[in-house]
């Protein structure tokens, strides 16, 4: 038993010592957040400050260049997963010619380095003349969206019991009617995770961005930019913030799940 | 149920912060009148005009070279919106624009033998001289150069040098030209631009080459003496090479002028060498692409950038050579006596520009920089 | 078996599947077919891609200096993938198995990070690394070093900086897999007498192994491809292949040879991935 607290305790260090380095870099922005200094590259610490923080509402740059990011992820998001979700169900319920091909499709973006994937589509963008900017942005986006919202409603639908949309079926309701009031409820989780993924990598794609942006700014890529001149704290005091509102969610969603099952009988 | 609660809580943080852009977007529009709260894609189409009627602008300029608060004045001043794009050599911005479609950036930066290389290929288009009118504040040793006679297609913005930057309280030797960074005693202390044409035309200076060789005897020299420096160079930056030479990451530098100027106002134990071989010397320009879809105020904007005033601001800020004499005269004797800001003529004299070359000599040079940054 | 479904499946099927079909075809079949057809072209003086048939592009595959920067490149990847396995595998074990009752807490304080923007953390990194970093001046201000320690700008940094931002992918996959375990074989192995190392072989890692594998394809390849961590952290002297690609659509202006580099790296990728089907990989359970 002695051991075994032993071991507990060896294993708390090890993983704090894990958190302890995911966290440092982030320690490192929010800190200089704070930082006084004024003169390029912002890196010696002159004090503690809010100032940034105001300087942050008047970067209009930044905040465009974010507010970019946010519509980008949030119309990527819904497309991917609309798509998506209704391809997975039809591929699964359904068998036709050239599905092997779409499956091998469906990796293709997954699997290739990003970089490959942003070349090629801005290959395609230029020969064609989609104008570069929020509009290839968001094929870009869905492109590499799509299949991770695939992948995540079809594990949710392996061993779904088909009978019970039969059974919707014979009782008369008809096939689009099955699909939103069957089929979609007993998917939700499946469809959330993936939208929720599709979302997370759109917010911080960088490498497809890059290539196919045009003159639109993203966030990421207003970082890049940033840090070639240096990065002044108002984007770390921007980080910072988006940093708090998602922990701020992450902790009243968690502490919410908790109420909800203590008060399950 | 975990995840789906995770997805609603994200959907409500992007609400939150959207409505911090929002906000944001209300306060910044200081004499912008053109920015709505609610607007998407700032910039993703060149041709639509702003709701103040102004009309927009798209630069495409260096990294390090235009201070926003010259920009955020022609903003007020006109209320043009003016959207920003960088970029860290003259090759990264030729091969952006030809990727974007023809117009889609109003204003470029090249500098002098991309500005003939451009007007070879057609991409640009004729200033408007009769918008011109503050090209009179321009010294006309300035104007009138070989790759763009008669000024038609660009004026003068800043010049320099490609110098050396050492760091005297760490690097107690005499540093007196390019051959000496290739030292094997400096292992990992120098800050390079990241640009293939500067660096192998400095290791071509410093073997008393042209930066332009296209003999391939003479290329595998360069070659040889380029490797040599993979071994010193610590880190490779175009952008901003100052923040290392502050920071102490590197203690000898190549960089430009005005970039060693800006280091040594932070740590005055950083001085500039002119290298004795001949330095990299660049002038680069104003100029408006074909097709560009707001080729009148492009016109308004650089004429704008002529103005003493705002050369001057210019100045203050970047210090590179000032072509403009009417902010000159403004400048005073910190700009006239500091060498690295105002490049002596004699080592412009001296140095060597680059030009263009065929494609298969760039291939081999294209080579010569993979085999260095591995 | 109703009649009236099987008959009408098409239209369902155009509905639901052919706006999927038509994207991946759109925009991932056409855009690679493109860029292998581009990888046979060459440029002219005005470095416009003309479809003059060359397989100069490919010689990438003989230069010596090209092979270098693929091996380099490789053992980047390889070392990166070698760190987040060995760091994330214990990891996600205790988080899973030892400490299961915070368990969700600790996994979404895995996922929080990946939330921030990858870029400012690789520039927090260069900031607490740096020669006037903090690090450094912590060490200078103890005494406990002159000079500062050059910890950036090397081959190093770039493998540590990979890890780190790919670190999730490792954990996540190798988390599910190790949700998956069958306790009571853990507890059949420890009453029939199995110490713990053996437990660990002979159960619990031939039981993950899918996670492993998983977790290590979704870190190797993109290391491959993560030229901005090379740039940030090794100061450009430690180019991937993703550098490589990257400048040919930049300051080198040579479309076709960056096509080619892809198509290079593209084979590289499916070679991996039939590898990892070989041993027995699940392709399904990528991306979940």
């Amino acid at each position: 038993m002695k051991s075994e607290k032993r071991r507990r305790r060896a294993g708390a260090v090890y993983c704090g010592f894990i958190y302890l380095l995911l966290f440092l870099p982030i320690a490192v922005v929010v800190v200089n957040s704070f930082n006084a200094t004024e003169s390029k590259p912002y890196l010696s610490w002159k004090g503690f400050t809010f100032d940034w923080y105001g300087r942050l509402l008047q970067n209009a740059g930044l905040l465009d260049a974010f507010r970019n990011t946010l519509v980008l992820a949030a119309v990527s998001t819904i497309l991917s997963t609309v798509i998506g979700t209704v391809a997975a169900v039809g591929m699964f319920k359904y068998r036709f010619r050239g599905k092997s091909v779409i499956d091998a499709l469906l990796y293709i973006p997954v699997v290739i380095p990003e970089i490959v994937l942003g070349i090629a589509l801005l290959t395609l963008f230029a020969t064609v003349n989609i104008p570069r900017g929020m509009l290839s942005l968001v094929l870009a986006h869905v492109t590499f969206c799509i299949p991770f919202v695939i992948f995540n409603v079809r594990a949710r639908l392996d061993g779904y019991d088909r009978s019970i949309e039969e059974a919707s079926m014979d009782l008369g309701a008809g096939r689009l009617r099955t699909f939103f009031h069957i089929t979609l409820p007993v998917l939700a989780p499946g469809i959330g995770g993936g939208a929720l993924l599709a979302f997370t990598l759109s917010i911080d794609d960088v490498i497809v961005s890059y290539f196919t942006n045009g003159q639109t700014k993203t966030f990421p890529l207003k970082v890049m930019e940033s840090i070639k001149s240096g990065v002044s704290p108002d984007v770390n005091a921007l980080s910072t913030l988006i940093l708090l509102v998602t922990v701020l969610l992450v902790v009243l969603t968690q502490s919410g799940l908790i109420r909800r099952l203590r008060h399950k009988p | 149920m975990k995840k789906k609660q995770l997805l609603g809580a994200l959907l409500a943080a992007s609400v939150l912060l959207g409505g911090l852009s929002a906000c944001g977007g209300k306060i910044s529009t200081t004499g912008n009148a053109s920015a709505p709260a609610g607007s998407t894609a700032s910039g993703a189409s060149a041709g639509e005009a702003a709701s103040s009627g102004k009309g927009e602008l798209n630069l495409y300029i260096w990294t390090e070279y235009v201070p926003d608060s010259v920009i955020q004045d022609f903003q007020k001043q006109t209320g043009i919106k003016v959207n920003v794009s960088t970029f860290s050599t003259n090759e990264d911005m030729l091969a952006k624009v030809k990727s974007e479609s023809a117009g889609a950036f109003d204003i470029v930066q090249p500098s002098d033998y991309m500005v003939e290389q451009m007007i070879k290929q057609g991409m640009l288009q004729k200033l408007d001289r009769s918008k011109l009118t503050n090209l009179k504040n321009v010294s006309e040793a300035f104007l009138n150069q070989s790759y763009d006679p008669g000024n038609q297609y660009s004026v003068p913005y800043l010049g320099g040098v490609a110098a050396i930057a050492v760091n005297t309280s760490k690097i107690k030797d005499s540093i007196t030209g390019y051959a000496d960074l290739f030292n094997p005693k400096y292992k990992k202390t120098i800050v390079a631009l990241d640009d293939y044409r500067a660096v192998i035309g400095m290791a071509a200076r410093s073997l008393g080459l042209s930066m332009n060789e296209t003999d391939g005897a003479k290329i595998a020299q360069i070659r040889a003496q380029t490797l040599k420096l993979k071994d010193n160079v610590k880190l490779y930056d175009s952008d901003s090479p100052k923040s290392a030479l502050i920071s102490g990451d590197a203690t000898l530098g190549f960089c430009w002028s005005a970039e060693i100027a800006l280091a040594m106002k932070e740590n005055p134990a950083i001085k500039i060498v002119f290298p004795k071989e001949g330095a990299y010397v660049f002038f680069d320009n104003w100029c408006i692409t074909k097709g560009a879809k707001n080729a009148s105020n492009a016109n308004t904007f650089i004429n704008y950038m002529m103005e003493a005033q705002t050369a001057k601001a210019v100045s203050d800020e970047f210090p590179y050579l000032q072509p403009n004499k009417a902010a000159v005269g403004l400048l005073g004797d910190d700009y006239k006596n500091n060498p690295a800001e105002n490049v002596p003529e004699d080592v412009i004299n001296k140095g060597e520009h680059v030009k263009n070359l065929d494609t298969a000599t760039l291939a081999k040079y294209n080579e010569i920089w993979t085999e260095l940054k591995k | 078996m109703s009649k009236r479904r099987f008959r009408s499946s098409t239209a369902p099927v155009l509905t639901m599947v052919g706006p999927v079909s038509l994207w991946l075809v759109f925009f991932v079949a056409v855009p690679l077919l493109y860029v292998f057809v581009m990888s046979f072209c060459s440029i002219d003086e005005n470095y416009n891609v003309v479809f003059r048939f060359t397989l100069a592009n490919y010689r990438g595959l003989l230069d010596v200096d090209y092979l270098q920067i693929y091996v380099q490149s490789i053992l980047i990847a390889f070392f990166a993938t070698a760190l987040c396995l060995l760091l994330g595998y214990p990891f996600a074990f205790l988080i899973s198995r030892t400490f299961k009752s915070r368990k969700t807490i600790l996994y979404m304080m895995v996922i929080i990070p990946f939330w921030t923007n990858s870029l400012i953390r690789i520039y927090g990194w260069r900031t607490f690394l740096g020669a006037s970093g903090w690090l450094n001046q912590a060490l200078m201000a103890l005494r406990l070093t002159d000079s500062p320690v050059e910890l950036l700008f090397n081959r190093g940094a770039t493998i540590l900086g990979m890890a780190y931002v790919l670190f999730p992918f490792m954990v996540l996959p190798l988390y599910t897999a190790i949700e998956k375990l069958d306790q009571s074989q853990l507890e059949a192995s420890a009453d029939l007498g199995g110490r713990r190392g053996a437990t660990f072989f002979n159960v619990i890692l031939p039981q993950t192994v899918s996670g492993v594998f998983s977790g290590c394809i979704m870190v190797f390849i993109p290391s491959l491809g993560y030229f901005y961590v090379a740039d940030i952290l090794g100061g450009g002297n430690s180019d991937v292949i993703g550098n490589l690609i990257e400048r040919q659509f930049q300051s080198g202006n040579n479309w076709p040879l960056g096509a080619a580099l892809s198509i290079i790296l593209i084979a590289v990728t499916l070679l991996l991935v039939k590898l990892y089907q070989k041993c027995g990989g699940d392709i399904q359970s990528l991306g979940v």
